[in-house]
């Protein structure tokens, strides 16, 4: 392997390479995946049927977008006219093929009827870091070059190094290509990974003291403006109507009060545990900059030391929280974390 | 304008906090101060505060005159009935609203068109905005996704606003628009007259700023086109990677949808009515209780939020709803780029036609 940039490249020739065939042999109708955007930080997902359009496909460090979030039922494109079911392809880093894995033991899609596109992701860039650091200046463009991320504007150029801007989540990733279900993965894929977690990505947090957590929580959720971007971008957000939205009874508030905001967030959170495949889109996208994957990889640190348990993996182990036994470990409901 | 032209005067950057002491008794003062990374108009209690290199805010300063969450009204009760409706108190305080850019000074516009049409006169939103005076920013640099020349707007547009500046570097040329505008002007007498060279420079600055706007869209047709395509194939093209989440509504200064709840802190007895922002991408905006919803997926979402700017805003005001700030297209979690979907539309009429002539 080269540098980011001639991986980059690589990544993006397989894809054609395997869109292109998959088409041709008619194995799938559609193939999802990712385009250049029309602003700079910004990769577009793309709904691919023809041979002649696989061109447009791409692979950068800025498609942040979990492309699983699009085989939820409500995407009228994967249904023919005549309402029959398309045969889909995925492009698939690491956490979309957890998100598929997952999404198919909760049994929302039949993962038999997918492709995946494997491949071996190299890292999603921070772009809010990013945007943050170059402030009230405007970014026109930017470009991976060796292993360095440049941004350029009107009257300035700044490097980043890669490794460093890279989402925290990305940094600690063990789950680079999706595993293989079924036959599901072409490409490059995982077979019956085993995996060491890390957890690093939160260990500043996790210094803090519980009031300082509450303090950041305070002050980060507090930008919130409900738009729910973030549940909308998450693979696992599929419920028909989410519990903030009922409102016969009307169960969460949904004002921008702290109090409804914290409510809305923590327990999205909690619905997330042991179901949270770490994309980090939630973060991603957030218009105002909040760090919501933070809580979230909490979570399945602890699902994972108390249960041993990493989602979307395989289609066999049972996810805790869709089990009961006697023996689980419940040591918590009197414990202070 | 009435009565004598007023002449036009200098503020030097240093003297904002004097701008600010003098002014703040009067008025609460809102301006551009850098939060969280973001910049954000809010209302300050320190001269200090005010952010004054900025290209535009996250959030538009809509939110000063229609903020996300408003309460109405607060009320008491006895346990069953409403004793007792406690208007809002504060309506009446002015207020100024600095920095603001043009494009945004314009969507005050549009939102007063939609707080007074029909029967019902929004009395909250046209209180805060006739107590509200608008102290208007030239857009030296405008960013690449900005298109206000595009809907007769420009980034030194000063029509909507009271007070007009230009930033000159070490200070700003300020010009008095309205009568409200003169007005203040008249109170600030300290303010130095400007020279030929500085009118001079802000018209050069005005020239290159709308230089510098290289997104053209061309609107001429649109609202036609839009009015006849109801059920173009194009919707579902155009909503095809759509997520249905609300920031592009949340962050557009000409979206006015909201919702009224009451909020009853029953042990208390007592409650509130607020309002609180809504938006078409959602999946409970006009949900029936029978369970029928005529917006059920994102092809109608989509197209709706589109139909509201460039075709009911024309059909019902003569006026398109959109101001060009480009804050949906840089905020759009998959790059669903407005100036993509204009185009698209705007290209119906032009195969149309080719079809014709072939």
């Amino acid at each position: 392997m080269g540098d980011i940039e001639s991986e980059n490249q690589d990544i993006g020739n397989k894809i054609k390479g395997l869109a292109k065939n998959l088409l041709k042999e008619k194995e799938v109708d559609v193939i999802i995946g990712y385009t250049k955007g029309t602003v700079p930080l910004s990769a577009s997902p793309v709904f691919i049927t023809r041979e002649e359009d696989v061109d447009k496909l791409l692979w950068n460090n800025l498609c942040y977008i979990n492309l699983a979030n699009y085989l939820a039922p409500r995407i009228p494109t994967l249904y023919d006219d005549e309402g029959q079911k398309l045969k889909v392809g995925i492009v698939a880093k690491g956490c979309v093929g957890r998100a598929l894995i997952h999404l198919a033991v909760e049994k929302q899609i039949e993962i038999e009827n997918i492709k995946m596109i494997g491949i071996s992701c190299n890292g999603i860039i921070n772009r809010k870091r990013i945007e943050k650091e170059i402030g009230e200046r405007e970014i026109l463009e930017m470009s991976i070059l060796g292993n360095n991320i440049i941004v350029k504007g009107r009257d300035f150029e700044e490097t980043f190094p890669f490794d460093e801007y890279m989402n925290e989540l990305c940094k600690v990733c063990k789950v680079k290509s999706p595993p293989n279900v079924d036959g599901s993965c072409v490409g490059e894929c995982l077979e019956n990974p085993v995996i060491e977690n890390d957890f690093n990505d939160i260990s500043d947090f996790e210094s803090k003291t519980s009031e300082e957590k509450w303090a950041y929580i305070k002050d980060t959720l507090s930008s919130c403006t409900r738009c729910y971007a973030c549940r909308e971008v998450c693979p696992m957000c599929y419920c028909n109507l989410c519990f903030v939205d009922q409102n016969k009874p009307i169960w969460f508030g949904k004002t921008t009060d702290f109090t409804d905001i914290f409510a809305f967030h923590f327990n999205r959170s909690m619905h997330l545990a042991g179901r949270c495949v770490s994309c980090g889109a939630c973060s991603s996208v957030c218009p105002m900059g909040i760090d919501l994957n933070l809580i979230t990889r909490k979570l399945e640190k602890i699902v994972k030391v108390r249960y041993n348990f990493t989602s979307g993996l395989d289609k066999e182990t049972v996810p805790p929280m869709m089990s009961f036994s006697l023996d689980d470990n419940q040591e918590f409901m009197l414990e202070e974390d | 304008m009435s009565g004598e032209k007023m002449e036009i005067m200098i503020l030097m950057k240093d003297q904002i906090p004097k701008l600010y002491n003098e002014l703040s008794g009067e008025y609460n003062f809102f301006a551009p101060v850098k939060e969280k990374g973001y910049i954000a108009y809010r209302k300050i209690s320190n001269p200090e505060e005010i952010e004054l290199n900025y290209f535009n805010s996250k959030i538009p300063p809509k939110e000063i005159l229609f903020p996300q969450m408003e309460v109405l009204f607060e009320f008491e009760t006895d346990g069953k009935n409403v004793t007792e409706i406690k208007d809002r108190k504060d309506l009446d305080e002015k207020n100024i609203l600095f920095g603001i850019r043009p494009c945004d000074a314009h969507s005050f516009d549009l939102l007063e068109k939609f707080f007074v049409f029909g029967d019902f006169q929004d009395e909250i939103f046209l209180k805060k905005r006739k107590n509200s005076l608008i102290i208007g920013i030239g857009c030296n640099s405008p960013k690449s996704t900005c298109f206000c020349t595009s809907l007769e707007g420009h980034p030194f547009q000063k029509d909507d606003t009271d007070v007009f500046l230009v930033d000159l570097g070490e200070k700003y040329l300020v010009e008095g628009v309205s009568d409200k505008g003169n007005n203040l002007l008249q109170q600030l007498s300290w303010l130095s007259k400007a020279s030929k060279a500085d009118i001079k420079k802000a018209q050069e600055l005005a020239k290159k700023a709308e230089d510098l706007i290289t997104t053209k869209l061309d609107l001429t047709n649109t609202s036609e086109i839009l009015d006849s395509n109801f059920a173009n194939e194009i919707w579902k093209e155009v909503s095809e990677n759509c997520l249905g989440c609300g920031s592009c509504t949340f962050l557009c200064p000409t979206c006015t949808c909201f919702d009224v709840l009451d909020e009853n802190a029953q042990y208390e007895n007592r409650g509130r009515r607020i309002r609180i922002w809504d938006t078409c991408q959602f999946c409970l905006y006009t949900l029936h209780t029978s369970g029928h919803n005529p917006r059920d997926s994102n092809i109608e979402r989509c197209r709706n939020r589109i139909l509201h700017k460039f075709s009911y805003y024309p059909l019902n005001y003569d006026l398109i709803g959109c101001v060009g700030c480009g804050r949906c297209i840089q905020v759009c979690p998959v790059n669903n780029d407005l100036r993509t979907i204009i185009n698209k539309i705007n290209s119906i009429k032009i195969n149309e036609e080719e079809n014709v002539s072939a």
